[in-house]
């Protein structure tokens, strides 16, 4: 297999993904491929903060998180303001309202996490538990999103269910 | 149980924000998202900061690893507003990312040598099924059919 034979293409928004059955098995969708760099960084993350978890708090690990990203905020800042001319204005409220509120239930869920171990819930419980938050995600994303899913999809989304709870118990 | 109020409470929070993420990058960009994400978590340490209080006593280590853990688990929302940006659905990039322990097990293996457990190992195999089943998009309708 040729390295440009995976390289990451570009699919149109919400309309799936358009290639032909043979391309599709040697081309790596990019939604697929910037999820599997999120499996690697979060991946990279879960070591790190193993280390890192002695003696942290809710409040302590919201603020260092936010050390952490500032850097990021401070690039992102810079890429906005140089593509702003080229994105569409229509929508763009909303959408910033969304993106806030994803970082606001983010950062309390973190905090309700930790919260649920101080009130004497055991890790080995809680986390496999709250792990399997996807199954909120796909329940609202099949009602609200209105997402249809393949047969396989399906059996792979049971599986993956199965494998969360087993890798965080 | 109050534990479990909270347990409940985080899974909830966490399940809304796979799809607010999808919300937001059906009408902007990734960058932008993830922008207004980061200020998000600003305006929640503020509110830290001014009403917690927060146990500052921590060791070199674990505040550099900490700082680090943000930064890389910033960097993976960043990436995860891209694979939805990308036209994933959220159902599906969700539930896919969240396989990420399999990564921390497998480092873990290697790199502070621990030993995998029963559990882990069963959860390994079946996430690798799972991530190969995710990632099968169905074909697009025929035209005409």
């Amino acid at each position: 297999m040729l390295a440009h034979e995976w390289a990451p293409t570009k699919s149109p928004k919400g309309e799936g993904f358009r290639m032909s059955e043979t391309s599709r098995l040697h081309r790596l969708p990019l939604w697929l491929f910037w999820s599997l760099v999120t499996i690697v960084l979060w991946g990279s993350w879960g070591l790190v903060s193993k280390v890192a978890s002695d003696g942290v708090d809710a409040y302590m690990n919201q603020l260092l998180f936010t050390v952490g990203i500032a850097p990021l905020l401070v690039f992102v800042s810079w890429k906005v303001r140089r593509g702003v001319a080229s994105e569409k204005r229509e929508g763009r409220n909303r959408g910033i309202f969304w993106a806030f509120l994803t970082g606001i239930l983010g950062g309390v869920g973190n905090m309700a996490y930790f919260q649920a171990m101080v009130k004497g819930g055991k890790a080995s419980v809680v986390t496999p538990v709250t792990a399997l938050f996807p199954m909120v995600t796909v329940l609202l994303a099949l009602v609200f999103l209105e997402e249809r899913l393949g047969r396989l999809q399906w059996v792979g989304l049971g599986l993956a269910f199965v494998a969360i709870y087993l890798l965080n118990a | 149980m109050a534990w479990l109020g909270f347990a409940i409470l985080a899974l909830v929070l966490w399940g809304i924000t796979g799809v607010t993420q999808k919300l937001s990058t059906n009408r902007i960009s990734s960058e932008r998202s993830f922008l207004w994400f980061c200020w998000a978590m600003v305006a929640l340490s503020a509110v830290v900061v001014v009403a917690a209080r927060p146990h500052w006593g921590l060791g070199t280590t674990v505040v550099v690893c900490s700082v680090a853990g943000g930064a890389l688990n910033g960097l993976g929302a960043w990436t995860s507003f891209k694979a939805l940006e990308s036209g994933g659905k959220a159902s599906i990039v969700i539930s896919l990312i969240s396989l990420f322990p399999l990564l921390t097990v497998m480092l873990a293996v290697v790199l502070l040598h621990e030993r995998l457990t029963w559990m882990q190992m069963a959860g390994a195999v079946v996430a690798i099924a799972a991530a190969i089943l995710l990632s099968l998009e169905s074909a697009p309708p025929k035209v005409g059919a």
